[in-house]
């Protein structure tokens, strides 16, 4: 092929996700580890879930990076004798994790990319138990030092794009946004708009930590976006996951934020760690996988009302508290609890609606991010 | 197309368009030209069909079968009707749709006369012609093999007969003198039969690559088997596996209650629909169909006696079903590099519709299909419908023409995804599978 040169050109160099690290030394800096260490002799199964669960209690730690934690365990305790067999108890273990948790997306791009990592890991022993050691060294290793190398690189590149007086919309909370606007906060006069993010109103959350930082923050309802957009300079989300489409999965809000943002010609920037590159292809809302035929679903039946009845069901005379939770207490009224599962947890951002995906392999287009997991996955 | 199948094209045909070369006007003295020699390879290509055809093809007609052949039936079972190996193929241009009036009809459809044209360096078919693609050609001609995947698979069928067959001369080596030799056999099949498609370019392109690679010194016999058996892998890997992968993909994509759109008839949609069903998804498809080919009648024939609901329509009825579409499942003849699908007339108008609709649009297209160039439009490189089959007692009006381009062409933008056998990827994302799966290792 006479142009085949020139479609060399265009690729985009692979990230860094070779998890780099050092020699075994290093198994012993996750606490983690040694709680674990005492259960290889114990005749109580390794439980996945448990682990995952135990990693992620830890703030700094995202589901991804959770669920590769996770694994690295489970290699220190598999009786795997070959690599064949490693490899399908990691899969294995993935579908636990997946299965036992309501919303597997944003770790089944961590296990996506271990397992890949452990499939192609080639080394030079034949020494199966040390190959299995360097394995979960080197997870151990990304998990520790990836994060922040991730997110701090990220600030730097969405810091170009931080102008001086920006006023910034944001939705619900990201520790990688929050760092983006803490080190644009530090330089530049910048303000922030954020939405609260009903049910789990994290948004507070973010309002909190750049109030005491010192960033004039204002919180918006999240049927207020729209009002405020004339305003925003641009708008900054973090994500769940950036799948292969270019499109995004976060928290729900940020769909309905990318349509205003789009019609009001804003730019739409979205902040992703190349861990949160997931090989998955939502074609609409109703193609994702946390989406259940229960969700939004009509009532089977509508109880006999009369028609002037359309009081709330459950009314609470007086001022409805305003309880915000992370802990996924739902009790702000007048929603109630059933109405509030029925709905989404996380919706999809199609890919012309994103500006740019800032990420730690480089400021990407929508169209970038998929070539880019196209080059890491198929080959 | 059984009413194309049983058709009897006459001898008188050919005739018919000795005017239109001479009768063209003088600034276009290239096309005369082209079209003379056209003339003359055809009449040529039929003498030689009738003698070498005629008795090779005898015993095939035990397997014949009404319908065309899908990518996975061996094509070859088809055999040429005797009353198509009687005729030359007929030339597919506006002239012989019309008659008198063809003169008139070049000189005003004159930037369309391109479509369906052969190269110009597809001339010279000096040596001997196999059998076995004088076949070929006339099943293409007469669209009893249609469809980029049971081409390629057959012309690739078809090699690996000329490949056993073929001695090398004496002191030459094989791997020198073999490509020679397959030339003018490729030239003739896309002069007497149809363009190159896409498909069957990167496979070729794949064999001479194969070939090229072949060492010196490996006895004839062991290289045409290992030859034979590349081709076979060529087949089982990027086909038969591809469409396989594909078809698991298509299953995510269909869920339950979901109303599934296709135009046309596309071999792999086909078996994906097939595989849903045989998966107990619950859900019925739209077919929808078009003049003049009318390959979804098949299609809804297939369907229906898998028992899945099928609901037929044509073209103009698209937009008020639209609504209650789920997904769009397009097939491919190929997708150029810049995302841009190649694809059965129509395909371009159910996209684009589907898209401002807002439902999804995939494509099923196998990685071998996929172009390195880059197209923009559906005038620069096209292929003429065969014209339908008329009464014998309608004339048409001399100032009458016929124009059915066979493909048309579907802009990225109008595409949500590719499914192909490295996963669901975006338009944009098909330069990046191009380069990085090396589509061909000759390159």
């Amino acid at each position: 092929m006479k142009n085949m040169d020139y479609y060399q050109s265009p690729r985009i160099p692979f990230p860094d996700i070779t998890l780099t690290g050092t020699t075994a030394s290093s198994s012993s800096l996750l606490p983690a580890i040694g709680e674990d260490d005492d259960n290889v002799g114990a005749p109580v199964p390794f439980d996945i879930h448990v682990a995952y669960r135990r990693h992620l209690a830890n703030e700094d730690v995202p589901m991804p990076i959770a669920a590769i934690l996770a694994l690295t365990e489970l290699i220190t305790n598999t009786n795997a004798g070959t690599m064949y067999e490693l490899v399908e108890a990691l899969k294995t273990a993935a579908a636990v994790l997946k299965k036992r948790t309501p919303n597997p997306i944003s770790l089944t791009a961590g296990c996506d990319l271990f397992i890949r990592y452990v499939t192609t890991y080639r080394t030079p022993t034949y020494d199966f138990e040390a190959q299995k050691a360097e394995l979960v060294a080197q997870g151990q290793e990304y998990g520790r030092t990836v994060v922040r190398q991730c997110r701090e690189k990220i600030a730097d590149h969405a810091f170009g794009f931080i102008k001086d007086e920006a006023v910034v919309l944001t939705h619900s909370y990201s520790r990688v946004v929050i760092k983006a606007l803490l080190k644009a906060g530090k330089k530049k006069r910048i303000s922030v708009y954020v939405t609260e993010a009903r049910p789990r109103g994290l948004g507070m959350k973010t309002h909190e930590v750049l109030t005491a930082a010192g960033i004039p923050c204002t919180v918006v309802l999240d049927a207020a976006v729209a009002y405020v957009m004339e305003k925003v300079d641009l708008v900054l989300v973090g994500s769940e996951a950036v799948v292969e489409s270019g499109g995004l999965i976060n928290a729900v809000g940020s769909y309905q934020a990318a349509v205003i943002a789009k019609a009001l010609n804003k730019p739409f920037y979205a902040l992703a760690e190349s861990y949160k590159f997931l090989r998955l292809f939502p074609l609409s809302q109703y193609d994702l996988p946390t989406h259940n035929p229960h969700t939004l679903s009509f009532p089977s039946h509508v109880p006999e009302t009369h028609p002037s009845n359309f009081a709330p069901s459950s009314p609470r005379p007086g001022v409805p508290s305003r309880t915000y939770s992370t802990a996924g207490l739902f009790t702000s009224p007048p929603t109630s609890a059933e109405q509030i599962i029925k709905n989404p947890e996380v919706d999809y951002t199609r890919a012309d609606l994103i500006t740019l995906v800032f990420s730690d392999v480089g400021i990407l287009t929508p169209a970038g991010v998929s070539q880019f997991l196209v080059g890491m996955f198929a080959d | 197309m059984a009413d194309k199948a049983t058709r009897a094209p006459t001898k008188a045909e050919p005739k018919q368009k000795g005017p239109p070369p001479t009768a063209v006007p003088p600034p276009k003295p290239k096309l005369s030209k082209a079209e003379r020699r056209e003339l003359q390879e055809k009449q040529r290509a039929a003498k030689s069909e009738a003698a070498a055809a005629g008795p090779s093809t005898k015993p095939g007609p035990a397997k014949q079968k009404p319908q065309k052949p899908s990518a996975d039936a061996p094509p070859f079972s088809v055999a040429a009707s005797q009353q198509g190996a009687a005729a030359p193929s007929r030339r597919r241009s506006f002239s012989s749709s019309t008659g008198p009036g063809a003169a008139h009809d070049i000189r005003s459809l004159h930037i369309f006369s391109h479509f369906g044209l052969p190269k110009s360096s597809s001339h010279g078919i000096k040596g001997d012609i196999h059998p076995a693609i004088v076949r070929l050609a006339l099943q293409f001609s007469e669209f009893k093999i249609v469809g980029a995947n049971a081409r390629c698979i057959a012309t690739l069928t078809a090699f690996k007969t000329l490949i056993q067959e073929y001695q090398t001369p004496p002191q030459i080596t094989l791997s020198r003198h073999l490509m020679t030799y397959l030339s003018p056999q490729i030239s003739y099949l896309v002069s007497a039969g149809r363009p190159m498609s896409v498909s069957m370019g990167n496979a070729i392109r794949h064999l001479k690559y194969e070939i090229s690679i072949l060492d010196i010194d490996m006895p004839e016999q062991d290289a045409k088997n290992f030859l034979c058996e590349r081709i076979n892998h060529f087949i089982r890997d990027r086909i038969v596996v591809a469409d396989q992968v594909i078809q698991q993909l298509c299953l995510e994509k269909i869920h339950n209650g979901d109303i599934v759109l296709t135009y046309a008839r596309s071999s792999v949609v086909e078996k994906a629909l097939l595989e849903a069903h045989q998966a107990h998804i619950s859900f019925s498809v739209i077919v929808v169909d078009s003049l003049p080919l009318g390959e979804a009648k098949h299609l809804l024939h297939t369907l229906t006696s898998a028992g899945i609901p099928t609901t037929y329509i044509t073209l103009p009825a698209l937009p008020s079903i639209l609504s209650s579409v789920t997904t769009v499942l397009l097939g491919a003849h190929a997708l150029h590099s810049n995302g841009a699908l190649f694809s059965r007339a129509g395909t371009a108008l159910v996209a684009m519709m589907a898209r401002s609709r807002g439902v999804p649009v995939l494509v099923c297209c196998e990685t071998y299909k996929f172009s390195d160039g880059v197209s923009l439009d559906s005038f620069t490189k096209n292929e003429l419908a065969p014209a339908p089959k008329k009464s014998p007692n309608s004339t048409n009006p001399p100032n009458l023409h016929v124009l059915s381009p066979l493909y048309d062409l579907t802009p990225p933008s109008n595409i949500t995804a590719v499914v192909t056998e490295v996963g669901l990827i975006p338009p944009s994302s098909v330069p990046m599978v191009i380069s990085g799966r090396g589509l061909n290792q000759g390159a």
